[in-house]
This record gives C-alpha cells, structure tokens and sequence, in this order.
C-alpha cells in the first residue's frame, strides 16, 4: 500500500526535517507513528498526501508512484485517501454536515445520501446531534472527532491521521481507537502518528519510531521503546 | 466537472459572505455599462433620422408651394444631365416617413388638421458629380416658379452623419474604457473574495477538489456580479429614457426631443448585460489565473 524508498524532505535550506526514510506498509496493514515534538511524524505524513513533495526519493502509494503523478490526477488520488490533520481543518464557514459531504457534495451525489451518510458517521463518533452546527461552536474534542468523521466518510482506502486523539479524553481516545481498528478489519489501511505511547502499548500494532527525522531501524527499537516491544494484544472489546 | 447545483451553492455562499464588494463591484458594473449605453441610446434616435438617406441621400431638397405641379417641376429638373434620379415626396409621404422614423411622435402629428409637411422633391445626383453641383441646381432652382425654397443638403447631410458618427465612436471608446474599469473591478472583487477563501479553498483542495471545482465557483460568482450590474445598467438606461421622454412630452424640445424618442432595439439592450457577464467572466480568469492558490495550507 505505502512503499517509501531512500526519502528525504527538507525544508528551506536547514537541516532535514526527513533523511533517507524506507519502509513498507502492506495493504490492511495498521500501523502507528511516533517520535517526540519535531521528529517529522506529520511532514512524513504531509508527503503521503501529497501535500509536501520530497527532496530525494520515492514514494508509492496505492501502487502509484506520487512522485510522477500528474498535478491533475491528485484530487483523484487524494479522494481514495482519508486524513485527519493536527489541525483539524474544518471549513469554519460550513456547517459540520457539509464538511463532511463536501467532496459528495462536488461530485452530485443526492442530498439525502449526503444526509444518510453523514449521520451514520457522525453517530459513530457521537455528534450526531451537531449536523447543523459550525465548527466555532464545538470543543476542540467535538472539532476532532468531526474530523475524524470527514475522514473516513468515504470509506477510504487508505486512513492518515495526525494525532487523533491529541483532544480527546482517555475514554474517547480509546473510543476512537476502537473505531480505527474497526475501519482497519474492514479493509482500510491505518496509518496514526501519536505521541501517545500508552495507546499504542496497548492496540499492539506494528509502530514506526522517528527521531530527528531518521526512522529507527526495528532491532534498535526494541532497546530504545520497551514499551512497544513489550506491548501485550488487548482485545478490544 | 463539478456538479452545478455544488457550483451554484458555493458561488451563493461567496457573495454572501462578502456582500460589500459584491454590491461595490455591480454597482461599478451598471456605471460602466450606463455610459455607453446612454450614448449609443442618443445615438441611435440620431441614425433614425439619417436612416431614410443612406441608400440615396438627396444632395438638393426643394420644397414646394403646394398648389404647384410636381411632376412639371421633376421633368424639368430630369433634362439635367448630372442629375441621376428625382424623386417626388408628397405632404402625405413625408408625414408618412416621418411616422416611420418617430412612431411615437407621429402619432401625436395625426391630429393636426393641415398637412404639416409641405410637398417636395429629393434630387440624387449623379456619382461623381462635382461637390459643387449640388449647390449650382440649388441655386438655379431656387428661382423657378412655385418652388418655395432649395437647399443644398449636401453640407448639412454630411455634417449630421459626422456628428452621430462621432457620438458613436465616443460611446464605443468610453465603453472600452469603461468596460475594461469593470474587468479589473472585478478582477480585484475575486481576488478579495479569494483571500478571504484562502484557507478554505486550501482545505478543500486537500479534501481532494479538483482546480475546475475551486475555481467553478469564482467564475460563476464573477459572470453573474457582470450580469446582474448589465442588467441594472439597462435598468437605469430605461428609468432615464422614460423619464426623459416624460419631460419632453410636457414641455417639447425640438432639438432634444429627437433624441428621445425610442428605445433601443432588443438585441443591443441585451448586449449590456452580456457585456457586464463577459467583463465578470474576463475579470475572473484574470486574477484566477494570474493567482497561484496550490500549497496554501498545510498540515500542522
Ligand atoms: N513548513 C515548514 N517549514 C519549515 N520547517 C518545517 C515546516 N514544517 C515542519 N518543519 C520542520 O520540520 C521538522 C519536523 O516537523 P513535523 O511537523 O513533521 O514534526 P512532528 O513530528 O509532526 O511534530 P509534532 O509532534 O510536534 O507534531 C521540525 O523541525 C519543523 O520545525
Ligand atoms: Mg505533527
């Protein structure tokens, strides 16, 4: 699903904030990013996207290599993919109902549709009572979770999400965790960069460690995050 | 392709949330459009009157006293050589061809007891005739019995279709320029309305909108500020003509009556709001195109 070879990112003419990154992510697979404040969990992320381009290197997504991808096809490739960015991005001017359907919205897919769907996603994160609300109007949680909705409303291949559960309370974040890994069951790729370590001890999912924007290779992570190694499988139900 | 009824939607919410330039640029607009549109109104009522002469102007125009026979008068002017072609118009046809020209006028004419009119006769002239001949039959004729006056029409006719020409040019030259001040009101309108988008517009390119469904919605928004403003400049164009033409029928002009007596005609009073949509269309692919909006947000 996700191939990376020999990738590096640099921005302005600093230091790398990403240097020779390789790794694989296999169709299906669930996997977590983590690394302290500035490691480059989200411009890793940023690249995937296409919102970034690299330096150095190749990226395959979805068996396409995005480094050759033709401006005009990214929307295309982007609507196979869902985000969820740091920053939530909601369009402050639209209700939280057409956030979400916005890119349905673009293609004419039927109001009631719209509605449909939006509902049943929004219920999964527990705001379905906020449809006709406007982003200002929620808490930085409610904010996140909405994201989270817009992001896997159109069932996406492939999920990216940038901290989460960063504003969520445990017993939201564990929610939302369970979501993931249910969207992961069903056939979407994961990928979810967090600092929370806690979390990922206990989903138990493979976990990429980045640090000043090198990946740590796997034998090294076990000396360096016992946590992960260590990480018991809870069943999460 | 972006589907019309997301098109529509979001060029609605465009003009809702930045209701003072959208007004700021329709009202710029309809004042663009007005000025030429008001010349090429007065211009217009002036062609009327030259319309009869263009096919056959008449360089010498004598008016006859009218118990005279003109058919005497035309067999005599007919032995002239330079002379190509005489026509006789009666009371009735002049009053005929003025109705023709001024139907509106014409109709407050037909209570009149007399023939307001007197009878005439147009002398076309040979082509190539010398621009002096014209003058000589008037003069020569001006003596002949029965003949009330003979006007050399060559001067006035030449003058006259100097001066519509000169009203027209003058339009089309203030409409260029007019025109061109809306393209870049409004080119200035989207850009603003663009700024205010930015972050949004970055966030829906990341949700995976295509350049057609960004812009889409701009071009619409723009074409219809030009449409709506051509549309108010007609508007004003017509309040103006009605009211002009209200006063004149109070208190008539001669002079300045001619210039009110009809509207334009259909297709160039759809050439406003046309215009306005196309300068809004225009203005919108100027600052669409010349902006680079890729990369406007980013992750955090
Ligand atoms: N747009 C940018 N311009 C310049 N430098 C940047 C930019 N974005 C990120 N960086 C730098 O790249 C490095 C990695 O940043 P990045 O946002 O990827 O880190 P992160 O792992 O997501 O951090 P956090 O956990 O705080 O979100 C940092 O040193 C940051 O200062
Ligand atoms: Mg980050």
């Amino acid at each position: 699903m996700i191939q990376l070879f020999g990738v590096s990112k640099r921005y302005g003419t600093f230091r790398d904030a990403l240097a020779d990154i390789s790794f694989r992510v296999e169709p299906g697979e669930f996997v977590f990013l983590t690394g302290p404040s500035g490691a480059g969990k989200s411009t890793l992320l940023r690249l995937l996207f296409m919102e970034e381009t690299p330096t150095a290197g190749q990226i395959i997504v979805n068996g396409r290599n995005i480094g050759v991808l033709p401006q005009g096809q990214i929307p295309y490739l982007r609507r196979t993919m869902g985000v969820v960015f740091q920053d939530f991005k909601l369009i402050a001017r639209k209700t939280i109902f057409e956030n979400i359907a916005f890119v349905q919205n673009v293609l004419g897919l039927a109001r009631v549709e719209q509605k449909r769907r939006a509902y049943q996603v929004l219920k999964r994160v527990g705001l379905h009572h906020l449809m006709n609300a406007y982003p200002d109007e929620l808490s930085g949680g409610e904010q996140q979770r909405v994201a989270i909705a817009r992001a896997i409303v159109n069932e996406p291949t492939l999920l990216l999400a940038d901290e989460p559960t960063g504003n969520l309370d445990p017993v939201l974040a564990e929610e939302i965790m369970r979501l993931f890994v249910e969207i992961n069951i069903r056939g979407t790729t994961v990928v979810v960069a967090t600092h929370d370590l806690e979390m990922i001890r206990r989903t138990g999912k493979r976990t990429l460690i980045l640090e000043r924007g090198r990946l740590h290779d796997p034998d090294r992570v076990r000396e360096s995050a016992p946590l992960v190694r260590e990480a018991p499988f809870l069943p999460l139900h | 392709m972006p589907r019309p009824r997301y098109v529509f939607g979001e060029a609605w919410s465009i003009a809702r949330t930045s209701p003072r330039q959208t007004a700021a640029a329709i009202t710029l607009i309809a004042l663009a459009l007005y000025v030429p549109g008001l010349l090429a109104l007065v211009s217009h009522n002036l062609s009327r009157l030259a319309a009869e002469e263009t096919e056959d102007p008449a360089s010498v125009v004598l008016t006859l006293d009218p118990q005279t026979d003109a058919r005497a008068i035309a067999t005599r002017l007919q032995a002239d050589h330079r002379i190509q072609l005489v026509r006789i118009v009666s009371s009735d046809a002049a009053l005929a061809r003025f109705r023709r020209a001024y139907p509106d006028l014409g109709a407050a004419l037909s209570d009149l007891k007399e023939a307001p009119f007197p009878p005439s006769i147009e002398v076309v002239l040979k082509p190539g005739a010398a621009r002096t001949v014209s003058r000589e039959i008037a003069a020569g004729a001006r003596v002949w019995p029965g003949i009330e006056s003979a006007e050399s029409e060559e001067e006035f006719s030449r003058r006259f279709r100097d001066a519509i020409h000169l009203v027209r040019d003058a339009g089309l030259f203030l409409g260029a320029v007019l025109t061109l001040a809306a393209v870049l009101s409004v080119a200035s309108a989207v850009r603003l309305a663009l700024d205010l988008h930015r972050e949004e517009v970055g966030i829906m390119r990341l949700m995976g909108a295509t350049e057609s469904a960004i812009r889409a919605p701009f071009w619409l928004y723009a074409t219809s500020e030009g449409l709506v403003g051509g549309g108010l400049a007609l508007g004003l164009l017509y309040a103006t003509y009605r009211f002009a033409a209200h006063w004149l029928s109070r208190d008539p002009h001669p002079v300045l009556a001619v210039l009110w007596v009809g509207f334009l005609a259909l297709p160039t009073q759809l050439l406003l709001p046309a215009a306005g949509a196309a300068a809004g269309l225009i203005g919108s692919l100027l600052s669409l195109g010349r902006r680079e909006t890729r990369r406007a947000t980013r992750l955090a």
